[in-house]
């Protein structure tokens, strides 16, 4: 029985290409997947009421870098979801600060009412620990609403 | 007439839906070019390193003491006489006073009671006056 062609013109039943409709389908999952699982780190908010500052600025540094350190009214202090001690402050952020490659800007979230000794506490605190880059945050003042003196 | 009845729209009755996922994607891209996150805004201070104090002529300080109640009372170098102020006006007083010596050192400081808003105050018109070299100090009595 002779082969037709020699059996060399004979065409494969398979597919030479990549089967690319279902990419998207794949890219999608890709995406949901990520969407779901990623967490942006950050505290949660204390309830304070922010002092206002017309000259504030936005923090030159990454988020990554930047540590909150809460200050309540009652002078209560607050670090990545944990109430510490005011003595207690400088053991903490010594740490962070020296894993950070002393990058790490302490950002001081104190009530508007804190009576200022909680706040020179910790600005002590800080200097222990050889903290030397603190930002006080406030919200910036409304223009509008800022009261002429 | 009867063919009449039977003739089909030629128009079609669905809304098309092949470029639905265009405008997705645009709208996705869209968003994600315009989304900005918020920064946190703040005064920015610098604090001395441990140990590391200087002592500075009374000359060139400046004593800015926030009372209890907001009001600052402004003291010169050596002298003892005491202006009373608001915080407001002490950005233009900070600008006639640099104007006359630029080593001015403004050195903040507040009574253990004062509201911390009242420090932010004063720290706030020093830095809108654009003053640099501020020493943060609580007040002794």
């Amino acid at each position: 029985m002779a082969i037709r062609g020699g059996g060399l013109s004979r065409k494969s039943k398979a597919s030479s290409e990549i089967p690319s409709s279902s990419l998207a389908d794949i890219a999608f999952l890709l995406l949901i997947f990520f969407m779901v699982s990623t967490v942006f780190r950050s505290d949660k908010q204390r309830p304070i009421d922010w002092p206002e500052a017309a000259a504030a600025e936005k923090i030159d540094e990454k988020v990554k870098n930047i540590l909150n350190i809460w200050v309540e009214q009652d002078g209560s202090i607050w670090i990545n979801d944990q109430n510490i001690p005011m003595d207690e402050v400088s053991q903490i952020v010594g740490p962070l600060y020296a894993d950070s490659d002393r990058r790490l800007v302490i950002s001081i979230r104190a009530d508007q009412d804190t009576p200022y000794t909680f706040i020179d506490a910790v600005q002590k605190e800080l200097v222990s620990a050889n903290v030397v880059r603190v930002v006080f945050a406030t919200e910036l003042e409304r223009q509008m609403t800022r009261v002429r003196r | 007439m009867a063919v009449l009845d039977q003739k089909k729209s030629k128009v079609s009755d669905e809304i098309p839906t092949a470029s639905m996922a265009d405008i997705a994607f645009l709208l996705l891209i869209f968003f994600l070019v315009t989304t900005v996150f918020p920064k946190d805004k703040g005064l920015g201070v610098v604090l001395p390193e441990e140990g590391e104090e200087v002592a500075v002529a009374q000359g060139n300080i400046l004593h800015l003491i926030v009372q209890q109640n907001g009001v600052v009372d402004v003291r010169r170098g050596e002298s003892t006489a005491i202006q009373q102020m608001r915080p407001g006006d002490i950005e233009s007083l900070w600008r006639q006073e640099v104007a006359s010596n630029p080593n001015l050192i403004a050195a903040v400081k507040t009574h253990p009671d004062a509201p911390h808003r009242h420090m932010i105050d004063v720290l706030d018109a020093l830095q809108s006056a654009g003053a640099e070299r501020i020493s943060l100090q609580i007040l002794e009595e």
